[in-house]
């Protein structure tokens, strides 16, 4: 064992009750920064994962017809972007040229047409404002996570039948509905009957009180819209992508395309917003410890003065008095770190275990958290350079003392 | 070539008003196997002096060889370094480092010399002790030790990488007759036995009549 380290061991152990407050406070601060990262973190990526297995990574909605000015350029790649000169036209006039083109991109793994509308439901002498999403089923489910979304009923059961339907929870329990139950919906077309196939839940409050899923030629009868769709939902290989790709699809296929992250910025937002204030609240904790560690370190500075100089007479450099106090500093938090980690990793599988029911913008029984090292990793610097910085001014002190002052001022 | 020269030591000490000129042109040699005292009244300046021998303050002024090395130009570690191989120092109070046993108080400097095995550090360190007649007490924290035995710990140490000079301040200042008399006798005779030169500044004319050489000091200078 290098002496310096000896030394810095022997020293904290002279301050053991201080040292033992400054590694508690470390060990709390280093654990309940990696609980909240991931407890937050955990409901980001859940959130996440439940609004793209709802709506998608990508959609593809609304014709820009360009004016006149920019049609006449037509032939060229020379293109002119002037505001208010881009038209949306609601829709999708032909899905199936578009889907096609979405060939070109390697990115693109699934690629479905929806048709989106207004329709009441009608059952048990009820009426209810519902949003019917014409779907085709076997693209939809590779868009979407609708298959996991069941609770009640099958996917099968709707796949069989062209006049079934698949409704929100909300609905089905606000109309009390069960799954073979008879409905009427009735749209701009033709009203017509269906026979609920299943019931779905996302755990989003607005998607599960108003949204039913019924089958793409079935809708087009009830809206009376027998070409086209309201947009195209699409998978990519990596959700990350979608920012990216949006643009050059969006280009592509002269069609607004907008990218989930765009989508859900609010959302996003307000988790991000949440994980950081978490993290600095938290690390006060951190900084209070480092506070602590760095008064103790001064106590035992001043307290070892006399040790300090003969060690110098001895024969320890500058450099060697300041090791010993880094050093204590250094046993502190990697102590510290490694205990906050191991009670980390605990805290946070126990509140993964926690039952809590949520819903609102999703669906869990049990607190959601996120296992990221990167958590660690974050809590484990932090607490390192605040411990270096508390140790730094007492280890630079004690370096400085004149070992000849402090011997003659202490033998008169 | 002598183990130690010093020439025309100067020292200023104190700033403004309590400025006071310490040493006023100091200069002596020293030679290897014999004990020299530095006797002189209080504030005359006896520690300013064996701070300096000792590399732990510099001279204003004046030059002090180690050996046949200059050390006025060395850097502080480098004077750190002479002092961990060639210095001893033993002090009116022993500042034994207290969360430390006696035989690993001894150890400290062979720790920095770095030149010795664990096992051979323990072995030499429990000899020390033994030499100082405190062999059965080498466990001992320096809280468990009377002032003697801890003064004597602190000989101990000073000896612990066979320095070529042992520098001590008023190494008897607090001890009682006997133990001043048993210390002063240990310190004389290992110097005598390993041929490393004693300088002590002590009060004690006694004691300090019993070295081979005594240097008288008075207001900062050497009485011839
Ligand atoms: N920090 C200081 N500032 C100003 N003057 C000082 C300082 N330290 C010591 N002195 C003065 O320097 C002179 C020499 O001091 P020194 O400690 O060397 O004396 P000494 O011979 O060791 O005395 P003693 O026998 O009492 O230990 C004294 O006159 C003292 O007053
Ligand atoms: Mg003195």
């Amino acid at each position: 064992m290098p002496p310096s380290l000896l030394i810095a061991l022997r020293f904290l152990g002279a301050r053991k009750r201080a040292m033992l407050m400054s590694l508690t406070g470390i060990v709390f601060g280093v654990a309940f920064f990696v609980i909240t990262q991931a407890q937050t973190a955990g409901f980001e990526a859940y959130f996440i994962k439940t609004i793209l297995g709802v709506n998608g990574m990508v959609r593809i909605e609304d014709r820009i017809q360009s004016t006149r000015a920019i049609t006449a350029t037509e032939g060229s790649s020379f293109s002119i972007a002037v505001e208010g000169s881009v038209k949306y036209i609601p829709g999708i006039q032909h899905p199936k040229v578009v889907i096609d083109a979405l060939n070109g991109f390697a990115e693109v793994t699934a690629a479905s047409p929806v048709i989106r509308g207004n329709a009441t439901l009608i059952a048990n002498f009820r009426e209810y404002d519902t949003k019917p999403y014409g779907i085709e089923l076997d693209t939809f489910l590779n868009v979407s996570d609708l298959d996991t979304q069941i609770i009640d009923g099958s996917i099968k059961a709707f796949g069989e039948s062209p006049y079934a339907l698949i409704v929100g929870a909300r609905i089905a329990k606000r109309m009390n509905l069960q799954v073979g139950d008879s409905v009427l919906l009735d749209g701009p077309g033709e009203p017509q009957r269906y026979r609920v196939a299943a019931i779905f839940e996302t755990g989003i409050d607005q998607v599960d009180r108003e949204r039913v899923y019924l089958h793409l030629s079935a809708i087009r009868t009830l809206l009376n819209k027998p070409t086209g769709a309201s947009f195209i939902q699409i998978n990519l290989l990596d959700p990350s992508l979608a920012p990216a790709l949006a643009p050059r699809i969006e280009q592509a296929v002269s069609h607004s395309t907008m990218a989930w992250q765009e989508r859900e910025k609010t959302w996003l937002q307000v988790f991000s917003v949440l994980r950081i204030s978490s993290a600095l609240t938290i690390s006060t904790i951190i900084f209070i410890s480092g506070l602590g560690m760095f008064n103790t370190l001064v106590m035992i500075v001043v307290d070892k003065t006399r040790e300090i100089a003969i060690l110098r007479s001895m024969g320890y450099t500058r450099a060697d008095i300041s090791r010993i106090f880094m050093l204590q500093g250094g046993i502190v938090v990697v102590v510290g770190v490694v205990l906050g980690c191991a009670a980390a990793a605990l805290g946070t599988y126990t509140l993964s275990h926690i039952p809590i029911r949520i819903r609102g913008i999703f669906a869990s029984d049990h607190f959601v958290v996120l296992w990221d090292p990167w958590h660690y990793v974050a809590a484990a610097v932090i607490a390192t350079i605040v411990v270096l910085i508390a140790s730094y001014f007492p280890s630079r002190r004690a370096a400085r003392l004149e070992p000849g002052a402090v011997i003659r001022g202490s033998s008169s | 070539m002598s183990l130690l020269r010093v020439e025309n030591l100067h020292r200023h000490l104190g700033e403004g008003d309590t400025r006071c000129h310490a040493l006023r042109g100091v200069g002596f040699t020293i030679e290897g196997g014999r004990t020299y005292a530095i006797a002189g009244h209080s504030g005359s300046g006896k520690s300013t002096l064996l701070y300096l021998i000792g590399l732990l303050d510099i001279p204003d002024e004046g030059r002090i060889w180690v050996g046949d090395r200059e050390t006025s130009r060395l850097t502080d570690d480098e004077r750190t370094a002479v002092r961990n191989e060639h210095m001893g120092f033993v002090f009116q109070f022993h500042f034994l480092l207290k969360e430390f046993t006696a035989l690993e108080n001894v150890m400290l400097p062979m720790r920095k010399l770095g030149r010795l095995s664990e096992e051979a550090m323990r072995a030499k360190a429990s000899d020390l002790l033994t030499a100082v007649g405190l062999g059965d007490k080498t466990r001992r924290l320096g809280t468990q030790l009377s002032g003697g035995e801890q003064q004597r710990v602190a000989i101990a140490r000073a000896l612990a990488n066979d320095p070529s000079l042992i520098l001590a301040d008023e190494p008897t200042g607090n001890l009682d007759h006997t133990n001043a008399d048993r210390v002063f006798a240990l310190l004389s005779d290992i110097a005598h036995q390993r041929g490393q030169a004693l300088l002590m500044v002590s009060h004690n004319p006694d004691l300090a009549n019993r070295c081979d050489h005594v240097f008288r000091m008075q207001d900062g200078v050497i009485l011839a």
